[in-house]
């Protein structure tokens, strides 16, 4: 007696393909029914089609479950490493970075040279915090395959350690390689910017913009540069592509607010730096901008305001507390403005223009000895800058301004003017001043041309930023032509206090 | 077919100046992918048809389907899923009419003048010799089932050749179902067989149009097989570090070949004639969907959403605005023009050449698959099926013109939008000229009201103090701090105050709570309460009943007050506005 003759049984395996067809075009709905099928033919013996069910589950956010069905499928083919590695994925998108490590290491057992392997070890590393670790995990990466997402990676691990230098080759490396990826682009160039190299910087965030000229970010650091140096139409261009992407972010209505007010348009200028402060109500900046333009429009009122409301927010620049003096002057309020003064003379450590404008103040207030105190200060401070770097340049009105406050100064004190060092010193101002007229000095020429080149090449460059950083070297830039302005004008004395201050009732 | 228009050009990338719309069926009920798609001139007339492998419904209803013209021709039942089709010339025999070879399964059915002629099965895998020797000795009754299913699972867990089908089911089972299972398959030799994932063509040994072409074949076993075209015999076999999922032949058997094979575990690999083993290996970002040469180089379409061009390293990169759902190649040698058609999942076909976009089609539905050539007599025909089922027949018109523009984008036209800065009004003006010449006035009168509005608070918040008004008592015996909660929805409420002695360790003794209320519209079962001792940090809820007694929908201010033992001016107040009561009065 023969046995009946035994079923032909399927194939595990047949359908792994269409599993796989459809799951790679995204058609998870079609492909879970053909997983299903698939696992009641095989009683669940399908490793792969458990595999890309887990995956799917990855996707719709059940990231426990699909951990488990990893787990089922390490179990059927404990010498898979695709397995290991999504569990560990799974793991770490729990959150449990160190039982994530643990499987990544098993799985790097059992298979070394695994850019993924040690890539996703450096990102665990980095989550809990262990740089070292990750910087070795993340070169090991680099030295398997050059992927721009381990270059990224890197490089944040280094910044975090503050090692700006080595973040700083690891990105010029990855460009090297990526040449036309924009992240990188944006990222190197933010960080150039950051530390003042603004030719490389533009440079860079010009490439990104090149390649994707709807880069808010790159669009807003480079649109920032050019606003410093006066190219307000072109900085424009590249704001209104900006302004459609990302229409309601603060630093972009702050920096085309700006801008118009570098084009002397005041209402338009105030009109989009209250939809800026409508939008980030709680950002010094834009404050500090709207009483800026207030201030230059005479309206003293409005600006104490926006001025008090700035400094309630960030109450340790001095350059706040120096606006807010020459509002006060203006609105006749004498004692609170020395008061404001006086903070910002205390909380500035570099800034001349804090000090010569309260020398003026309390020049037109009949104080001459102090004002002689406050204009020494601030040649003290002059000097500081330029030795420190050769390059420093100051705004010629300041310089103008200053020669004045000396002679005035020197008219009434003669034994000002026996001090040693201070002729030495004021020649190299003048020397600047008689430089400065019309074009922007040294290193700013260079950078506007590599602008224009960069402009015609194509014909719209975009330029963004790390914003925070531009705002304030832009801000510096209008205290200054504002400074002027207050200079001139007579001040008289009267008794007011505000908010920011501790007043008297 | 050939209708030729001319037009003037105006947008190239308008498909309506480049291609014709020769038919649309969306009811043809295919369900295929590019890769079971084919054009060949079956019968030898000069005619090309259109061979369609289609998956029915994916679990049944296999067909192969050949269409001339508009009509379906014929159309044969296939036992498995189609995963790839190729037509080919498998001998020189006179008329040349190509073969169609169907991989389905472990199998390759050749068809020849649509009749089946021959089918090849791949060789079966090796199998585990322990695992052999296991069976073995269950079928001589040596070990029992139970024996049995312990040593498979600890082959499986250990060993590097895969269990067979049969020991996998096995082991799948239910103790009860074992002996049976065994009886019935224990007489069988084991095998282990592998899958077809996809397949080519190679030229055997010349380069012409009609010449002899080898099969060539990816397996799930990770493998790669060249077979020949007569005999039918492995001629090749390669391996690969993972389970092939799109294969590109180009060269000659003979004289040199190159093989690219996109692999699932997300690499592209490239396997050469003299060796057994992937040449060069290139690691993508993310898994491929598509994979077409272009000349020397290699094109691929990603997941994330990206088209790529390599030769053995990365040429270019560009990104698509929607996933990609196929790919396949136009190569149109009349008009030396080579190009890359590519379906995405938002409903277009865009057609590339490098990285530059030459034409955008507009499709009624998601195309699942691509094939362009000769069709019927027309050599630039496109077919393509739709996710829905449809097909779709269009011909590149004779006038069409493929601008090879430059890839760099010109300013986005976002640039030239006005930006949306608020205009102000008149009014708006005239107060900044009236601030402009009163500002100090201004700013003084908002100064005197500032002062005036501080010294009202100050005033209103001694007399809080001094009337013990204020929810918290910051006197030094007895520190308190009280709120109130008010839950229901009447016309009964729960009224509960948590009091809180905050003294660093002093209890608080002798307090008590009274309330003050209107009497008509409330009343309180106990409207004055003992307080037992505060122990300080601790918090009391301490709970009391309100009942609104007025329908009219009104509500009023109750007022706590607490009060310490033998004294007259409360410890602190409180006063809860109550909620209007929103149930009905029983009676």
């Amino acid at each position: 007696i023969r046995a009946p003759k035994a079923p032909e049984l399927p194939i595990v395996e047949r359908r792994n393909w269409l599993i796989h067809q459809h799951y790679i075009r995204k058609d998870y709905e079609t492909c879970k029914v053909f997983i299903k099928e698939q696992l009641q033919e095989t009683n669940g013996m399908c490793e792969y089609a458990i595999y890309v069910q887990a995956l799917i589950l990855r996707l719709e956010g059940k990231i426990q479950q699909s951990l488990e069905l990893f787990q089922s499928c390490a179990i059927l083919n404990p010498s898979s490493t695709d397995n290991l590695k999504q569990v560990a994925r799974s793991l770490f998108l729990l959150g449990k970075h160190k039982a994530a490590v643990e499987f990544y290491h098993e799985a790097a057992r059992l298979s070394e040279k695994d850019w993924e392997i040690n890539h996703n070890l450096g990102v665990c590393c980095f989550f809990i915090k262990n740089f070292k670790h990750a910087e070795e995990h993340l070169n090991t990466a680099l030295q398997i395959n050059k992927h721009h997402k381990t270059f990224m990676m890197l490089g944040k691990v280094h910044l975090l350690t503050g090692d700006t230098d080595k973040a700083i080759d690891v990105y010029k490396r990855a460009v090297e390689n990526f040449p036309e990826n924009t992240e990188l682009l944006t990222t190197l160039g933010l960080l150039y910017l950051q530390l003042g190299k603004y030719q490389k910087a533009f440079e860079h965030l010009g490439n990104a913009l090149t390649y994707d000229p709807n880069n808010y970010k790159a669009i807003l650091a480079a649109g920032s540069m050019m606003q410093t140096h006066g190219d307000f139409d072109v900085a424009m261009n590249k704001y209104r592509v900006a302004a459609c992407a990302v229409p309601e972010s603060p630093p972009l209505w702050n920096n085309i607010g700006m801008c118009f007010f570098g084009k002397k348009k005041y209402v338009a200028a105030i009109s989009c730096l209250k939809r800026a402060h409508y939008l980030s109500p709680f950002d010094w900046k834009v404050l500090y901008n709207l009483g800026l333009v207030h201030l230059t429009m005479q309206q003293y009122a409005s600006a104490f305001h926006f001025l008090s409301a700035a400094i309630n927010l960030n109450s340790r620049m001095g350059e706040l507390y120096m606006l807010l003096a020459v509002a006060l002057t203006n609105l006749e309020d004498g004692e609170n403005a020395t008061r404001a003064y006086e903070q910002a003379v205390m909380l500035d450590e570099s800034n001349p223009l804090v000090n010569l404008n309260f020398s003026i103040f309390l020049y037109n207030h009949g104080d001459k000895k102090a004002a002689l105190d406050q204009y020494q200060e601030m040649e003290r401070k002059v000097n500081l800058l330029q030795d420190s770097s050769s390059s420093a340049e100051f705004d010629p009105e300041l310089m103008d301004m200053a020669q004045k406050m000396r002679a005035a100064l020197q008219v009434a004190d003669n034994v000002v003017w026996t001090k040693p060092g201070k002729d030495s010193k004021s020649k190299p101002n003048s020397a600047a001043a008689t430089k400065t007229p019309g074009a922007p000095l040294g290193s700013n020429q260079a950078l506007g041309q590599a602008m224009s080149s960069a402009v015609s090449y194509n014909k719209n460059i975009q330029l963004p930023t790390g914003t925070n950083f531009t705002f304030c070297r832009q801000e510096c830039e209008w205290v200054k032509t504002h400074s002027r302005e207050n200079v001139s004008v007579k001040l008289v004395q009267n008794a007011h206090s505000d908010l920011a201050w501790k007043s008297l009732p | 077919m050939n209708t030729t228009v001319p037009q003037k050009r105006t947008n190239t990338t308008d498909h309506k100046n480049q291609w014709l719309d020769a038919h649309y069926d969306p009811v043809a009920g295919l369900y295929t992918f590019s890769s079971c798609v084919d054009l060949a001139d079956l019968s030898g007339d000069g005619e090309s048809r259109l061979v369609v492998g289609d998956l029915g419904s994916g679990l049944s209803g296999m067909k192969l389907k050949v269409f001339q013209g508009t009509a379906l021709l014929s159309e044969s039942t296939l036992l498995d899923l189609p995963t790839g089709l190729v037509a080919f010339f498998m001998d020189l025999h006179e008329p040349r009419i190509p073969a169609v070879a169907v991989a389905s399964g472990p199998c390759i059915y050749v068809y020849k003048n649509l009749r089946p002629y021959f089918k090849f099965t791949l060789p079966g895998l090796e199998v585990n010799p322990v695992e052999q020797d296991v069976w073995q000795q269950v079928k001589e009754g040596q070990i029992d089932p139970l024996t049995m299913k312990e040593m498979l699972e600890g082959i499986r867990k250990k060993a590097d050749v895969p269990l067979s089908v049969r020991s996998l089911r096995f082991l799948s089972l239910e103790t009860d179902e074992m002996d049976e299972f065994v009886q019935l398959h224990k007489q069988q030799p084991i095998k282990r067989q592998t899958v077809i994932t996809c397949v080519g063509t190679l030229k055997k040994s010349t380069a012409d149009e009609d010449g002899v072409s080898c099969l060539v074949i990816g397996t799930e076993s990770s493998n790669v097989y060249v077979l020949d075209p007569e005999a039918f015999i492995i001629l090749s076999k390669m391996s690969l570090p993972a389970p092939p999922t799109m294969i590109d032949v180009t060269g000659q058997f003979d004289v040199e070949f190159r093989i690219t094979v996109a692999c699932r575990n997300g690499n592209i690999y490239i396997l050469r004639r003299d060796s057994d083993k992937p040449k060069y290996s290139m690691e993508l970002s993310s898994h491929p969907v598509g994979l077409v040469r272009v000349g020397k180089n290699v094109v691929v379409g990603c997941t994330d959403e990206s088209l790529q061009g390599f030769t053995q390293k990365k040429l270019w990169r560009t990104t698509l605005p929607a996933p990609i759902i196929t790919m396949a190649a136009m190569d149109l040698p009349t008009r030396g023009f080579q190009g890359v058609l590519v379906g995405l999942a938002n409903c277009e076909v865009h057609l590339y050449r490098d990285k530059n976009l030459l034409s955008n089609i507009k499709t009624p539905d998601v195309v699942t698959s691509i094939c362009f050539g000769r069709y019927g007599r027309e050599d630039g025909t496109l077919i393509m099926t739709t996710k829905g089922g449809g097909l779709m027949v269009k011909i590149l018109k004779r006038t069409a013109i493929f601008d090879d523009r430059d890839g760099t984008p010109g300013p986005p036209l976002a640039q030239s939008v006005r930006l949306n800065v608020p205009k102000k009004t008149k009014l708006y003006v005239d107060q900044t000229l009236r601030e402009r010449e009163n500002g100090v006035a201004m700013h003084r009168a908002f100064y005197m009201d500032l002062s005036r509005m501080r010294l009202a608070a100050a005033k209103a918040y001694v007399k809080a103090l001094e009337s013990s008004l204020t929810p918290m008592s910051s006197s030094l015996s007895e520190p308190l701090k009280m709120n109130a909660v008010v839950q229901g929805l009447g016309p009964t409420f729960k009224l509960t105050l948590n009091m809180q002695n905050t003294a660093a360790c002093r209890p608080v003794m002798n307090l008590a709570i009274s309330f003050l209320y209107d009497e008509n519209l409330y009343r309180m079962r106990t409207p004055y309460l003992r307080i037992p001792l505060l122990v300080p940090g601790l918090i009391y809820p301490v709970e009391t009943l309100v009942e609104c007694t007025s329908d009219k929908g009104i509500s009023d201010i109750i007022k706590v007050f607490v009060l310490h033992e033998g004294k007259g001016c409360p410890l602190l107040t409180a006063h809860i506005n109550m909620p209007v009561s929103e149930g009905l009065m029983l009676n």
